[in-house]
């Protein structure tokens, strides 16, 4: 066991914090939603005109084809100057592309792959139903065949950008009659297909960031189904395993620069001199420290053995958790400032609001629990 | 000794609840109608502490925590403590002097139809006649209009203690009232929500966070109650029993408020479900007259 990097790494850094350096934008993420994607995009397409996007796809689909080790580095160098959150390209780096990657046929992968990396494309993932969260194969959008298309009806919710991209990944029910996991179908499904209908969802923050999504008829072609009529579920959950591997190493990165500044400001404004703020503090730091001990002995283990290890589930629940902890904190240091608050603005009150998100969405954090009990710990399965 | 309400006081909870129900739902409570304080002043709820009304303590907490737990006016808590303490008539503003940094601007949470404001500064209660149609923004809590007074005017202290403590027991009750509903919420949607075929509340670990919701509330009703009757009863650690009542209270409205957008899931972090006014009316009530430290610790200040 060992800390340290190595010349190598230490010389990749170099190289990291140079391009980050001259090329961040001064500017912030814009407040009006179709700004703020025009401002993705433009930052999408300088990483990939610099070789920087999609750090850990391979090189052959035009990735940066990372080693582990090097994503982790390039992340904290990332969060270091401050570099832009990925935004609206969220779904299209970290799901889409990747599950394309993982199952899709070469014709989709030519046609897609090149355009997500280049910031060309919005993608979101249409999992989620009214009735389907938790019990995600409980999806009832059903698709049936008619010639070479898929005629898709019924409705998803909670989709991140939908009402902003142009693809959705789809998951819809194919095969009529079928239960649960069975006769799921994984579909590429334009946004842009008549039949669609996108009912902005505004959150309790006041931001519009979610949506439910209606789909009445709408025609998909059958080449756009990925790995196969009636996989839908294994292909999703190559997606959701992707997530759980090393989504988490960007909010670790996040969490450690998080703390500093709230000490910063604590020191500022005199509120370390306050017993249980400075007890919090204290606690806080030690749980970042021993996040990001966590995160490197996961990325060691996928080095070592090709995949993340079960604890990559303990990870992902003590990274949420920890963030609304942070959240709290900041709350707690603003004071009565908070009452100001106005809606939809973007401020750490948004920020404390949205990160609920952190223990509900992809996986509550009673589902996470469960997966740590019955997977890591062998208890009895309750489901 | 005897901390059950009585048959007079279930009637007088009972009435309130069916009255809040029709008139001042919480659903209703992002932005509450003008005409609203009207028909609380009608009702009587502006006026039921004023001096010669006879209303005991218990009988208080008890219809705040009913008015609380509808996300009533937050000038309803400064309202009925000036009207026994005050020296000026009328509606009052609560004025958040606790933190207030002196030169700094003083925040002022409903003030619309006040004609004075009222806050607590250290031991005492304070207060200040003020203009007329000061306006207000909505801030975090949207039925809770803010206006900022720079500078901020003197206030007049009132010198009898019992008014702070007046304001912190009645602000306890409303945040108890605020965790209830939150309980509620929760244990409502637990029973009809339905996923892997049975109602969420069927698995053990929302059963647990339910659980969890009622043991806080419990705590705090119970010490609510204890803490008023102490002050009916003037004994001498009255001022403690209140901050015990006004901490438990306000941990219990936050974390009550949490756990049930927890519960909700998706829905629960939407602006058209319900949870999120009660979390935001928990933190703002965490800013009015809270439990100092040393009264908790016993320390003489
Ligand atoms: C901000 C945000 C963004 C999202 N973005 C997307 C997106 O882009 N695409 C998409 O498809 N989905 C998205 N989601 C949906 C998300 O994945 C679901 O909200 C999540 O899976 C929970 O489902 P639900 O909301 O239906 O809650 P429910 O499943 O109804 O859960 C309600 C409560 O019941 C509990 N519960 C349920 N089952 C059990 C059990 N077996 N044991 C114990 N407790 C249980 C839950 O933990 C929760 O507390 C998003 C959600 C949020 C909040």
């Amino acid at each position: 066991m060992d800390i340290l990097f190595s010349t190598e790494e230490h010389r990749f850094r170099e190289q990291c914090r140079d391009w980050l350096h001259a090329n961040v934008p001064a500017e912030r993420r814009p407040m009006d939603a179709a700004e703020a994607i025009e401002f993705d995009k433009a930052w999408q397409r300088r990483l990939f005109d610099a070789g920087w996007a999609g750090i850990n796809w391979p090189v052959e689909y035009g990735g940066r084809g990372l080693s582990i080790v090097q994503q982790v580095i390039w992340l904290e160098e990332y969060a270091r100057a401050h570099a832009p959150w990925i935004g609206a390209n969220f779904v299209g780096i970290n799901h889409g592309g990747p599950t394309l990657i993982l199952n899709a046929s070469e014709a989709q992968k030519e046609y897609h792959l090149p355009r997500i990396l280049r910031g060309e494309a919005i993608w979101c993932q249409g999992f989620s139903e009214p009735g389907a969260g938790s019990d995600l194969a409980g999806i009832r959008t059903r698709a049936r065949i008619e010639g070479d298309e898929l005629v898709v009806s019924g409705t998803k919710i909670w989709t991140s950008f939908a009402h902003v991209a142009d693809w959705q990944e789809l998951v819809v029910r194919t095969e009529e009659g079928s239960q649960r996991h069975k006769g799921l179908s994984w579909v590429i499904c334009s946004m842009h297909a008549p039949g669609i209908e996108v009912r902005p969802i505004r959150k309790m923050s006041g931001q519009v960031e979610f949506a439910q999504v209606f789909y009445d008829d709408v025609r998909v072609p059958l080449a756009n189904v990925v790995g196969g009529l009636g996989n839908g579920w294994k292909v999703a959950m190559s997606t959701l395993s992707f997530e759980r591997g090393t989504g988490f190493i960007a909010d670790q990165v996040k969490q450690s620069q998080e703390i500093e500044e709230l000490l910063e400001r604590a020191r500022a404004t005199g509120a370390i001199r306050d017993d249980r703020i400075a007890d919090q503090l204290a606690q806080l730091r030690a749980e970042v420290a021993a996040l990001r001990a966590m995160t490197y002995r996961n990325i060691s283990e996928v080095v070592r053995t090709g995949q993340p290890g079960p604890e990559a589930s303990v990870i992902r629940l003590f990274t949420s958790e920890l963030g609304q902890r942070l959240e709290r904190m900041t709350l707690l240091l603003a004071g009565e400032a908070i009452l100001d608050f106005r809606y939809g603005e973007d401020d750490l009150v948004a920020d404390y609001l949205r990160g609920f998100a952190a223990t509900i969405a992809g996986g509550t954090a009673q589902i996470q629990r469960d997966i740590i009990a019955e997977r890591l710990l062998g208890l009895p399965k309750s489901r | 000794m005897d901390l059950t309400p009585s048959t007079e006081q279930d009637m007088l909870v009972a009435a309130t609840a069916d009255w809040c129900r029709e008139n001042m739902p919480l659903e209703q409570a992002r932005a509450r109608p003008p005409h609203l304080w009207g028909e609380l002043e009608a009702m009587g709820w502006t006026g039921m502490t004023a001096p010669g009304m006879d209303l005991d303590h218990a009988s208080e907490a008890l219809v705040f925590a009913e008015l609380g737990r509808h996300l009533a006016p937050v000038a309803l808590l400064a309202t009925a403590v000036a009207a026994r303490w005050s020296p000026h008539a009328g509606p009052a503003a609560l004025a958040l002097l606790d933190n207030h940094v002196p030169g700094g601007s003083l925040r002022v949470l409903d003030p619309h139809g006040a004609v004075q404001a009222l806050g607590v500064l250290g031991h005492l209660a304070a207060v200040t006649p003020l203009p007329a149609d000061l306006g207000g923004e909505p801030g975090l809590d949207l039925s809770v209009p803010i206006v900022h007074l720079d500078p901020a005017p003197p206030f007049e202290a009132l010198p009898d203690p019992r008014a702070a403590l007046h304001l912190q027991l009645l602000a306890a009750a409303y945040a108890l009232g605020c965790a209830d509903a939150a309980r509620d919420m929760a244990a409502g949607y637990a029973q009809v929500r339905e996923q892997f075929d049975r109602p969420i509340g069927w698995f053990q670990a929302l059963k647990h966070i339910c659980a969890d919701m009622a043991v806080r509330c419990a705590a705090a009703r119970s010490q609510l109650y204890y803490a008023a009757c102490a002050v009916d009863a003037d004994t001498p650690d009255a001022a403690f029993h209140i901050a015990a009542a006004r901490q438990l209270a306000d941990q219990a409205a936050i974390d009550n408020g949490r756990a049930n957008v927890q519960v909700h899931g998706g829905i629960g972090m939407t602006d058209e479900a319900y949870p999120h006014l009660c979390l935001k009316r928990a933190h703002l009530l965490s800013f009015v007259a809270p439990a100092r430290r040393q009264t908790l610790l016993g320390e003489a200040a």
